[in-house]
């Protein structure tokens, strides 16, 4: 009987919270239209329209010049250190191995109290390493001088995400870590003191990747995730500035191009992408009819012009960023390329796999034609690609020189 | 959870995604066509020190062997 009275009143509570609910989706709805004709306004032309009168590439011709072996099981990621000869690469049984890259000795091992190391990146001053996985957590080693040392005594817990790790990232100090997990967060953390600095809400899965912008354009980074949405972050706020879902799969990888003006990214769908940043939209596509297989990480080369893309068909393929084409496909892991870097002076790139091993990989190219320049002694040969250098060797560098006259060369 | 709270859960992430488009939405847009030329320019500025995309002299790279060139 004393209950009669209250529930006409929750019945009109309840009808209006369902009348303000319905406005909130009409207003979203209109939002998001809004949202889509505002892009499609300045949307006058597509990238390889404007790089149509672009000078084209040729095809590279990339070869393996390192195999670093000793990871048990699958390579999931690599970083290359700041001097351009070190990386460290984290893998399936657990292993976190920091090697010089060229003498492909192994300088530190650490065991990981967890297998599944999804994530590890180096710190800038190459004294430090973070990496992390299934244990949910980012931790911090710091790279003892001394070989006999334990590395797993000094190790420091930093990030603690409710789900696996996916990627992790030091700022431009050692002092400040980026992380990515699958409970469908980043964070920022402090490294010394593992206080949370900030959070970042807003995808609506899993997050599997970031990036960093380029010091110069400020504080913001990009993260992919399994909700197809690519979205770009102001770090010291928190808010999602800028958000992309044309994908059609989870998005593996993300890597802002070198002016951070863009961004690419490589998805399950067998397709890389490029969204510029000021113009708010994707801007170019690559893909090809017989591309099927997911990309699993991306990277560009310094200038910005080539785009690497490491494949779950185990192949490399390289694009031409401005004109969409396809400039040079590797072939040589003997599983999934899970991982892929570009050295931080742009002179190779390294991939990691799930066949175990990492490769350093960089470019030859042919030349056609050959002078001998009487004056200094050296052997002239013209490149066949025209935007390539021309070579001029001595003698002692050479094979016979009567066997080298109208012969194709390649560069080794 | 009583249909009340559930509403409620829902009106706030509404209210989130709202705020979230208004927000994606106010921001400035240049033409498609300006930011491609940029990005075009700045490919070509740097592309003589992209070791990649040019090649390097063997002796400047510690990857590549001494011996540089074999016939094809």
């Amino acid at each position: 009987v004393q209950r009669s009275p209250l529930i006409p009143e929750m019945a009109t509570q309840e009808v209006q919270l369902n009348e303000t609910l319905a406005h909130l989706k009409t207003e979203s709805e209109t939002l998001k239209s809004k949202l889509e004709e505002e892009r499609a306004k300045l949307h006058d032309v597509e990238l390889h329209q404007v790089a149509e009168k672009v000078e084209g590439l040729g095809q590279f011709v990339m070869k393996t010049r390192r195999t670093l072996k000793g990871h048990g099981n699958k390579v999931l990621c690599m970083d290359w250190c700041k001097d351009k000869r070190r990386i460290v690469s984290s893998s399936q049984d657990g292993k976190v191995i920091v090697w010089d890259a060229f003498t492909t000795n192994k300088e530190h091992a650490v065991t990981m109290p967890c297998t599944w190391v999804m994530a590890c990146a180096y710190a800038p001053s190459g004294c430090a390493v973070a990496c992390g996985g299934l244990d949910n957590k980012c931790s911090v080693y710091p790279l003892s001088l001394d070989k006999n040392e334990n590395l797993a005594a000094k190790k420091k817990s930093v990030a603690m995400h409710t789900n696996y790790l996916s990627a992790c990232s030091f700022t431009n100090s050692d002092m400040q870590i980026l992380t990515s997990s699958g409970d469908g967060t980043c964070a920022l953390w402090d490294v010394e003191s593992g206080q949370l600095l900030q959070s970042f809400h807003g995808h609506a899965a899993d997050v599997l990747c970031l990036d960093l912008a380029p010091s110069e354009t400020g504080n913001t980074f990009v993260s992919g995730g399994c909700d197809k949405k690519a979205n770009v972050w102001d770090m010291r706020s928190g808010q999602c500035i800028q958000s992309f879902e044309t994908h059609e799969s989870d998005i593996n990888s993300v890597r802002y191009y070198p002016s951070g003006d863009a961004f690419a990214s490589g998805s399950d769908d067998a397709t890389c992408r490029l969204y510029d940043l000021r113009a708010d939209r994707e801007v170019a596509i690559y893909s090809k009819e017989s591309i099927i297989f997911g990309v699993s990480s991306v990277d560009f080369s310094l200038s910005g012009r080539l785009l690497f893309g490491g494949y779950n068909d185990y192949t490399i393929n390289v694009w031409d960023v401005l004109k969409g084409t396809r400039v040079s496909i590797l072939f040589g892991h003997e599983n999934r390329v899970s991982t892929l870097r570009v050295s931080p002076d742009g002179t190779a790139f390294s991939t990691g796999s799930w066949d175990h091993t990492l490769r350093v990989c960089d470019d030859c190219y042919f030349f056609i034609g050959i002078k001998y320049n009487q004056n200094l002694c050296t052997f002239n040969f013209t490149p066949c690609a025209p935007d390539k250098p021309p070579l001029s060797l001595t003698a002692t560098h050479l094979p016979k020189y009567s066997n080298l006259k109208k012969h194709i060369y390649r560069s080794t | 959870m009583s249909s009340k709270a559930h509403s409620s859960n829902n009106i706030a992430n509404a209210r989130r995604t709202v705020q979230q488009l208004r927000i994606e939405a106010s921001i400035e847009r240049i033409k498609v066509s300006k930011a491609c030329a940029d990005l075009m320019s700045y490919c070509s500025e740097h592309a003589r020190s992209d070791p990649l995309l040019m090649g390097i002299p063997a002796s400047d790279n510690p990857f590549k062997d001494k011996k540089p060139c074999t016939i094809l």
